[in-house]
């Protein structure tokens, strides 16, 4: 028989086994090749330019991820097909293989493992491109039509950045069994010798783990300046290292110190599962935090998408409180200009303001924008005539409004120390407020609401303005009346808002993306727990085949695997639902919205999934452990 | 000494293979066993030891013939029951020791009792009563892979005591054991036994091991052939074991 003989023969053996490897491997390359389908198709170019652009980046930045992610699962498969091989392999070496057989070996059949992953991932994403599309397009709420079209530079793209990284981890598993004694092969056969690891380097992880975890949660939800971003970064590594910090000391720890406490220990089934978690725990603790930051990453990622929604669906309301704005040097146009918006359309609120735009050499500032001077009373008798809540406090003459535009995102989450300092004297910031006072002009200039006294005061350091405002009954008329207006010849800088302006739809394109990451990344946890699990079953095989032996009842090891099973879906996932409410509180703030709603439908929505992946991981390890299949005796 | 029957075998047969190919590994094997016997059955390799081990043990169902335990058929048992009969009368002894390699060796040897529902304290002092006579007190925190296969297989013997079962089946327990720990093993066994605290059934083909025993009854080709008890003296009955096995001439192995 020759090697490739032998490595197929052994493929097809072993392709049961490796089956849910195969699966999750076929599965990332679906996602991968969809993306780049996606990023690749002509679908996108409808959205203009512009939009297509800041796309690309977006799904760069996605392909980088799953990239990131690809190479994990390669790195996580291979490993399983080597520790599997190397027990077979020592086997061989006793029959007179050579190391570089054997490596050969290895490596053919390993490939086709991978190749086969590869056509299953390539037709089934061939097969759901479409629906890929069409599902994304749903979410965004855009209605474009959608052509069917595959770019076979996407197929390309996946085939050649998979196959590069298989090949890598598959060299590097050939080099490692060519570097591997004769003793160490044949001694993988044995099983794993020790259980515990030493108490006092629990110790020291369990308190280092904690404490990172904690410094991190602290800078997550820390108020700052602009040194907001590099907190988050900080938190983001700290979370990170502290989550497996956790699983490696300070959970091993609690349950060694459970099962050393007989008293609690000989009870029900606990000498069984707590046990079991132990040793359990020692190997596969990296799995664990892995799933808890994938699906800490994929909570993240949709509530940073229903933020973008949250705040894009802001920006267009704070854009359409009025329709038409005129800025004029002139005081009496109100009349004249809503006498011509009303040859075609309803005006159904307006009102006028006077505003004090001042010279850049009366103001001291860090920016280089307009900085616009209002008056308390101005603003409030505005806000009165367009009907716009109004509860502020008259600011004394050392302090000011910040009359702010709404952010798509930002980083400052401390004003406390802003100030500004106009003819030498400085005013500090009292309140920031971001109703639609002055409509689009606020996102054009900075205003500073202040003192009747103070605007009265600094009248000499800038120039007087005037801005008409005017909301219309029918937005999408707005186009004959802005023709009119245009025509006015009274020097108006004039600004319409388009309803139907697609400006902003790659917000939406982000949004959708980002609710479809969290799907692939809560599957992708799931199924990293669910093929741990899997593997596991046969490794306790044997163990369970003792215990039958022993006579304990089937109803007994059902139980203790009921809970083992359910302490390695509970903790990352406890573990994940508490980080992800400093997480995504802190990027409620960075993003000024409320997304305490969208956590608790995440952890709900991964809580009834992963309810779903426990009863099915359960069944199949009863199944794959022999508790449940009819013993032949 | 007290004579109630513990187990009764009654012309028990076992077949192998399917119709036309089948071979008779049990012919009709009567055995009896009282409470407090100590029975080491041997025989050469294919004589039906490790079947007739098995099929006692439940974990293997005869072909025809009765088997009874504590006055129950166990032939005519449904897997439920036979797995609740293994745990609460039989302990076994296993020649591979069968410790589960993920807990210490006194959770190992609590494991029968704690799954019962015992209550913690008798597990704790049953555990450490049985330690204290298997002599691995000092060794009840460590894990199997720290023990010596003596340590271990006193441990797995612990373990099938803890329960108080009927009858204690122990399937070439020495097998894997150098000649110190084979000694210091089976003078436990006897002393279990003579205290008694355990009825013993053991498989053997070693004569040494079996010279502990109470009863050695030979089994060759399917059939019992011979019974020998062991009068006062273990080294006579060693050197009776051995002339029987010469006599017979078969491969013992």
């Amino acid at each position: 028989m020759s090697i490739l003989q032998l490595a197929f023969q052994n493929f097809k053996t072993s392709f049961k086994n490796y089956l849910s490897l195969i699966v999750s491997l076929a599965f990332t390359i679906l996602i991968f090749f969809n993306f780049q389908n996606m990023a690749n198709s002509s679908t996108m170019d409808i959205l203009g330019s512009e939009n297509a652009r800041n796309i690309e980046i977006i799904m760069q930045a996605i392909t980088f991820v799953l990239v990131c992610f690809m190479i994990f699962f390669i790195w996580y498969a291979t490993n399983v097909f080597l520790a599997k091989r190397k027990k077979e392999i020592g086997i061989y070496i006793f029959m007179g293989l050579t190391h570089q057989k054997i490596g050969q070996l290895y490596m053919i059949e390993t490939t086709f493992i991978g190749l086969t992953a590869l056509l299953l991932g390539l037709v089934f994403g061939l097969v759901t491109a479409q629906l890929f599309m069409m599902i994304l397009m749903a979410i965004s709420e855009i209605s474009v039509p959608i052509s069917f079209d595959l770019s076979p530079a996407s197929v390309f793209i996946t085939v050649a950045v998979y196959l590069a990284i298989y090949m890598i981890f598959v060299i590097k598993g050939y080099i490692n069994i060519i570097r591997s004694s004769v003793l160490e092969m044949v001694s993988a056969t044995r099983k794993n010798e020790y259980v515990q690891e030493k108490s006092w380097l629990l110790v020291i992880k369990a308190i280092l783990g904690i404490a990172v975890l904690g410094t991190g949660f602290y800078f997550a939800i820390k108020e700052g300046g602009i040194e907001v971003m590099g907190n988050v970064l900080i938190a983001v590594v700290l979370v990170v290292i502290g989550i497996y910090l956790l699983f490696g000391g300070l959970i091993p720890l609690a349950f060694q110190k459970l099962a050393r406490h007989k008293f609690f220990l000989y009870k029900n089934e606990r000498t069984l599962w707590i046990n079991n978690i132990i040793f359990r725990m020692k190997k596969n603790y990296r799995t664990y935090a892995m799933t808890a930051v994938l699906m800490l990453c994929s909570i993240t990622a949709l509530a940073t998408g229903f933020a973008m929604k949250n705040r894009y669906d802001g920006i267009v309301h704070f854009r359409h409180t009025y329709i038409f704005q005129a800025l004029s040097d002139k005081d009496n146009l109100y009349e004249i200009l809503k006498a011509q918006i009303e040859q075609d359309n309803d005006v159904i609120y307006g009102g006028k303001i006077e505003i004090l735009q001042l010279n850049e050499d009366a103001v001291d500032s860090r920016f280089n924008d307009t900085k616009v001077l209002v008056s308390y009373s101005q603003i409030k008798d505005l806000a009165e005539s367009v009907g716009l809540d109004f509860d502020f406090e008259q600011p004394d003459e050392n302090s000011y409004i910040n009359v702010d535009q709404l952010h798509l995102m930002s980083f400052i989450t401390d004003i406390s120390s802003e100030t500004i300092t106009i003819n030498q004297k400085t005013y500090h910031i009292q309140q920031r407020t971001d109703i639609p006072y002055l409509g689009y002009f606020q996102e054009m200039f900075s205003f500073y609401l202040v003192n009747d006294n103070v605007y009265e005061a600094l009248s000499l350091a800038g120039d007087k303005a005037y801005i008409y405002n005017y909301q219309i009954s029918n937005p999408n008329n707005f186009a004959i009346s802005k023709q009119k207006l245009q025509e006015n010849q009274n020097g108006l800088g004039l600004v319409s808002m388009d309803p139907n302006d697609n400006e902003s739809e790659w917000i939406k394109v982000l949004y959708s993306v980002c609710i479809f990451m969290f799907m692939v990344f809560v599957l992708a946890s799931g199924c990293i727990l669910f093929m741990k699990i899997y593997n596991d079953a046969f490794e306790e095989k044997e163990r369970y085949l003792v215990l039958t032996k022993l006579g304990i009842s089937e109803n007994t090891l059902k139980k203790a695997v009921s809970k083992e099973l359910l302490i390695s879906y509970g903790a990352p996932f406890l573990v994940m639902a508490v980080s992800s409410y400093f997480s995504v509180h802190a990027l409620a703030k960075v993003m000024q919205t409320e997304l305490l709603s969208v956590n608790v439908t995440s952890v709900l929505v991964i809580f009834v999934f992963f309810v779903f992946c426990y009863f099915l991981s359960r069944n199949i390890y009863l199944k794959n452990t022999g508790i449940q299949s009819h013993r032949k005796y | 000494m007290n004579t109630s029957k513990v187990l009764e075998i009654k012309n028990l047969t076992k077949n192998y293979g399917s119709r036309g190919f089948q071979t008779q590994v049990l012919k009709g094997i009567d055995l009896t066993v009282n409470k407090n016997d100590f029975i080491a059955i041997m025989g050469p390799s294919g004589s039906g030891k490790t079947t007739l081990l098995n099929i006692l043990s439940t974990i293997d169902k005869p072909t025809q013939g009765s088997m009874m335990l504590d006055g129950k058929d166990l032939t005519k048992m449904k897997n439920k029951e036979l797995s609740k009969i293994r745990k609460d009368k039989i302990g076994f002894i296993f020649q591979d020791y069968n410790l589960l390699d993920t807990m210490t060796l006194q959770d190992n040897i609590a494991l029968p009792l704690s799954l019962n529902g015992v209550s913690q304290m008798v597990c704790i002092e049953r555990t450490l009563q049985l330690a204290a006579v298997f002599g691995l007190k000092a060794h009840l925190n460590k894990y199997p892979y720290e023990l010596s296969g003596g340590q271990k297989q006193r441990g797995a013997t612990c373990r099938a005591l803890i329960t108080n079962p009927q009858i204690i089946f122990a399937d070439e327990p020495t097998g894997a054991l150098d000649s110190k720990s084979s000694k210091d093993l089976l003078e436990c066994l006897k002393l279990v036994n003579e205290q008694g605290q355990a009825t013993i059934l053991m498989v053997t083909h070693d004569a040494f091991s079996a010279s502990y025993a109470k009863d050695v009854y030979i089994l060759s080709d399917g059939m019992i052939r011979c019974k020998l008890t062991k009068g006062n003296d273990r080294k006579a009955f060693y050197d009776r074991i051995i002339e029987m096995q010469a006599s017979m001439g078969s491969d013992f192995s």
